[in-house]
């Protein structure tokens, strides 16, 4: 396959065109999804796809298909990608040059302790179902919702420059989300597990532990009581440190919106953009996170990349088009939902980096605060640096002890002046994996963390 | 590959295997697109994707599994969906695939065949047009994406099902930012119709710019003002009632009792200017369909009536349950992207949730507010819709004082309880909006809080 892929790059002969790739994508799944004790789906599906994409000036053509190929056919994808490269390429502005991109040729298959495949559906589906009967916790948990899924998918690339590609990745993941209820009033909580994993992922997991912990918090938060408004000193935990290192300072930082002048963190670098305790990371290539991978979906490999280093902002993420265009090397962040959708820059495993404060020490040194903790929404502000995030729940903090727990509440203020109020990090990382949209789609696995932080927020109970 | 063919196919198959019932959905979605990047067609793109769902059931056991078919045929799908039904615990509640009732009208009711035939270069020249009317020496459109969807499936079941629809989509999705001395301000703009040549790109670029300006002269909101009106804009306010209501109302989260509305069809819910449609052949709709994709008929479903909740939605799974008849609304389509449909279940959701216009233009609703804010554009437009909480960031809004718009306001977040907001008075606008899954127009509500920062 990768060979017919590699002649079909290799035969294009337009002196317009600069670079092309063709990308095969073979997804295999398997969900299951367990609702009130009873299984509402079991399914074992595929999908696969092929895109090819031709460069002209500065701007792209692709076009994809679902039914198999042939040389034949590969020829005329990119003969379709062709055509509408060259009619946008009337607007291009100038010529970007990807010759001497790094070529890769490799075979990378992702070692599994247990490979999710070989294990029989009826051993998944009795995990879910404990995972659903173990959310029983109380009367008040009126609806049990339990999810797991695996999905492995091989990808093989060929690009114009020589690069020859085939890896894999498979990821697992397991959710609940109970429902408790107590005359009108209707909470939920949520807990998940998931990774760059096989079944080992589940391995570990007590679906006791796991399932009616998140029950009881469900029960918990429908004593909750509305949280203040307001800027207050917040503690968030490595969840909430993730979201906002994620929706503002991860997607400002993705080097398309930089290219365009779009980002407020455009020419930031070397600026300082927060206090010394401030650090933030992307990396792609740790082990067993969701958003990790050996090659994005241009072939680059996944790499570590520094974006703020003790408050000084260092860099952004790249794509092979936006590292040639900013002249500098490509940082393994050019990913596509699938073979449907384009390519640009995004985030892998993104979060702040650790610092030497003790958790338990945040809280203590705190005299009047609110604990703030667990994602429940984010949304990225891009040319404003604004935080639109919402948190499940938080804790009032009073004399250095949590007291009161808060529900549902709206994490506010503008980045720039958030980092430079943060006086305490943590020293133990979270992660918490997911997927991200960029814009309103475009979805892709990835992680966010960090440690414990301190820091003044706009907060907004609801 | 002929879809009628392959659906019949695989139904055949799984019935020669040994399925009491079975059921194909197959679907074929071509797709042309733009992406605007730093106001040029950055990328032409044409996709084309067929794909099949099969649900293969053995008595109250159901397999459900999904392909391309690019590297298998219909008889590896057939015999992975049995191996799945097999293993599968007894669902109690699920009694029958749907059964064949009469479809009316034709299949390509909701199809605009010059929109399927727009390529990337017509979509590009259309974008142009809206970037051109946008761009100025102080405003560019760093992002847009446009695309013309053409589809069309196929159900077949077991029970005589055999129904098809053909539709088009076409989807936008733009940004402006706006800059002056480093102030900096931004537009956001959407594009929802069956018909390419129904929108004016023009007009879009135009409020792309207004709006992007508008915000950079935004003062921050320091105060903190109590039981206010938020009138919100048809994009904002409808992405708020639609997940509101249409959590609310799906069947599968009222017999799974997570609704807050679980036993209260008859009961006032909401004030009585509010009535709720879900219209599966809606004129404007995107989902909007002859049969909805298990193949039953689509139709008109009041929901809510002058205040009072008159009826959920049923897809077939859940209407058994309750010996009713689906309404329509076993989905699997998306409004804003069919690619990927064949890979998911039938959920219980609403088709076009509609609400009728009102008499009012949004500047008699804006002189009726003593003290309010008018929204054209949150952060995003969230509500919880278990508990009717939200708590969103504005981008773009005015304060209302007297019955007149004042400041242009950032830096504040309106927050409040949906649930709460509707039993108050709503006032309906006149100026109705297309936007996603829901046809809805500027609707304002009391009791929300505005705090600012």
């Amino acid at each position: 396959m990768l060979d017919v892929m590699g002649k079909a790059v290799d035969t294009i002969d337009d002196r317009d065109v600069s670079f092309a790739d063709i990308r095969h994508q073979d997804l295999a799944t398997t969900s299951i999804a367990v609702v009130n004790g009873a299984l509402r789906r079991l399914s074992r599906s595929t999908k696969a796809g092929t895109v090819a994409r031709v460069l002209v000036g500065e701007c792209w053509g692709q076009s994809s298909i679902t039914e198999p190929f042939s040389l034949g056919i590969l020829e005329n994808l990119l003969s379709k990608a062709v055509k509408m490269a060259k009619h946008n390429a009337q607007h291009s502005r100038m010529k970007i040059n990807l010759s001497g991109i790094p070529v890769h040729q490799e075979t990378s298959w992702q070692e599994t302790k247990e490979d999710p495949s070989n294990i029989a559906e009826e051993e998944k589906l009795d995990f879910v179902m404990d995972l659903d009967k173990a959310q029983k916790v109380d009367e008040k948990i009126v609806n049990t919702n339990s999810m797991y899924a695996d999905s492995k998918v091989i990808y093989r690339l060929a690009n114009s420059e020589g690069s020859r590609l085939e890896w894999d990745e498979t990821r697992t993941r397991v959710a609940v989300r109970p429902v408790a209820k107590d005359e009108s009033k209707v909470q939920y909580d949520y807990a998940i597990k998931s990774g760059l994993a096989g079944y080992e992922l589940v391995r570990v997991l007590d679906p006791n532990e796991f399932a009616s912990k998140c029950a009881r918090d469900a029960i918990d938060l429908l004593s909750a009581t509305k949280a203040p408004s307001g800027e207050v000193t917040a503690v968030v935990d490595g969840d909430i440190a993730g979201l906002i290192a994620h929706e503002v300072c991860g997607h400002a930082s993705e080097a398309d919106e930089v290219v365009k002048k779009r980002s407020f963190l455009s020419d930031l670098v070397g600026v300082e953009v927060g206090t010394d305790q401030v650090s933030m990371v992307d990396d792609g290539s740790i082990p067993g996170l969701l958003g990790s991978f050996p090659f994005d979906s241009e072939g680059t490999p996944s790499s570590r990349t520094t974006i703020i280093e003790n408050g000084i902002f260092r860099g952004y993420m790249h794509t092979l088009e936006t590292a040639a265009v900013m002249r500098t090397n490509p940082t393994g962040n050019g990913r596509a939902q699938d073979y449907n959708r384009r390519i640009f820059a995004r985030m892998t495993n993104t979060f702040f980096d650790k610092g030497t404060w003790n958790n338990q020490e945040i809280i203590e040194d705190t005299k009047d605060g609110l604990y703030i903790i667990k994602t429940h929404s984010g949304m990225e502000d891009v040319v404003g640096g604004g935080v639109q995030a919402t948190s499940l729940k938080g804790y009032i903090i009073k004399n250095g002890e949590l007291t009161q727990l808060v529900r549902q509440l709206a994490i506010a203020g503008n980045v720039l002046e958030i980092l430079k109020t943060v006086d305490a990090v943590g020293n133990e990382l979270e992660f918490s994996g997911g997927t991200c949209g960029k814009g309103e789609e475009d979805w892709v696995p990835v992680t966010s963390g960090g440690p414990h932080m301190r820091m003044q927020l706009v907060v907004g109970g609801g | 590959m002929d879809l009628v063919d392959t659906a019949h196919k695989l139904v055949s198959q799984s019935e020669q295997n040994g399925a009491s019932q079975a059921e194909a959905f197959v679907i074929r979605v071509a797709t042309s697109s733009i992406y605007i990047d730093d106001n040029i067609p950055k990328i032409g793109d044409s996709k084309i994707e067929v794909g099949v769902g099969l649900k293969f059931i053995l008595g109250k056991k159901v397999g459900f599994t999904s392909s391309t078919l690019l590297s298998e045929s219909t008889k590896d799908v057939v015999k992975r969906a049995m191996s799945i039904a097999t293993i599968s615990n007894e669902d109690p509640k699920f009694t029958s695939l749907p059964e064949a009732r009469k479809v009316s009208g034709k299949p390509d009711r909701f199809y605009d065949k010059a929109t399927a035939e727009a390529d990337s270069s017509v979509l590009a020249d259309k974008c142009m047009e809206l970037v051109k009317t946008a761009g100025s020496d102080a405003v560019s459109v760093p992002n847009g994406v446009l695309r013309a969807s053409a589809l069309e499936f196929n159900v077949v079941n077991s029970l005589g099902v055999d129904a098809s629809s053909k539709s088009t989509i076409v989807f936008g999705y733009f940004t402006a930012k706006a800059d002056e001395d480093g102030k900096v301000g931004e537009g956001v703009q959407r594009v929802w119709s069956r018909s390419l040549y129904d929108v004016d790109f023009v007009a879009k670029g135009e409020k792309l710019r207004t709006q992007a300006t508008s915000v950079i002269n935004a003062k921050p909101f320091k105060e903190k003002w109590d039981k206010i009106v938020a009138v919100l804009a048809p994009s904002e306010g409808s992405e708020m009632m639609g997940t509101l209501v249409g959590t609310a109302v799906s069947a599968e989260n009222v017999n799974n009792r997570s609704s807050p509305w679980t036993d209260k069809v008859g009961d006032t819910i909401a004030h009585e200017n509010l009535s709720v449609i879900d219209n599966g052949k809606s004129k404007l709709g995107l989902m909007s369909a002859r049969v909805d994709d298990e193949g039953v008929p689509t139709q008109k479903t009041r929901i809510i009536e002058n205040g009072v909740l008159k009826s959920y939605l049923f897809d077939s799974y859940n209407a058994n349950q309750l010996d009713l008849k689906s309404t329509g609304n076993g989905l699997r389509r998306g409004g804003r992207d069919a690619h990927g449909a064949f890979a998911g279940m039938v959920s219980c959701r609403p088709s076009t949730l509609e609400i009728p216009a009102g008499s009012k233009s949004v500047e008699d609703i804006i002189s009726e507010v003593k003290k309010g804010v008018y929204i054209e554009h949150f952060a995003w437009p969230l509500v919880d819709p278990l508990s009717g909480a939200f708590s969103n960031e504005i981008r773009n809004a005015k304060i209302i004082e007297n019955g007149e718009l004042k400041d242009q306001i950032k830096f504040a977040l309106l927050i409040g309880n949906l649930y709460e907001s509707i039993k108050d008075e709503i006032l309906v606008g006149s100026d109705t909006e297309v936007h996603g899954t829901r046809v809805m127009p500027t609707m304002a509500f009391a009791g929300t809080e505005l705090v600012g920062q």
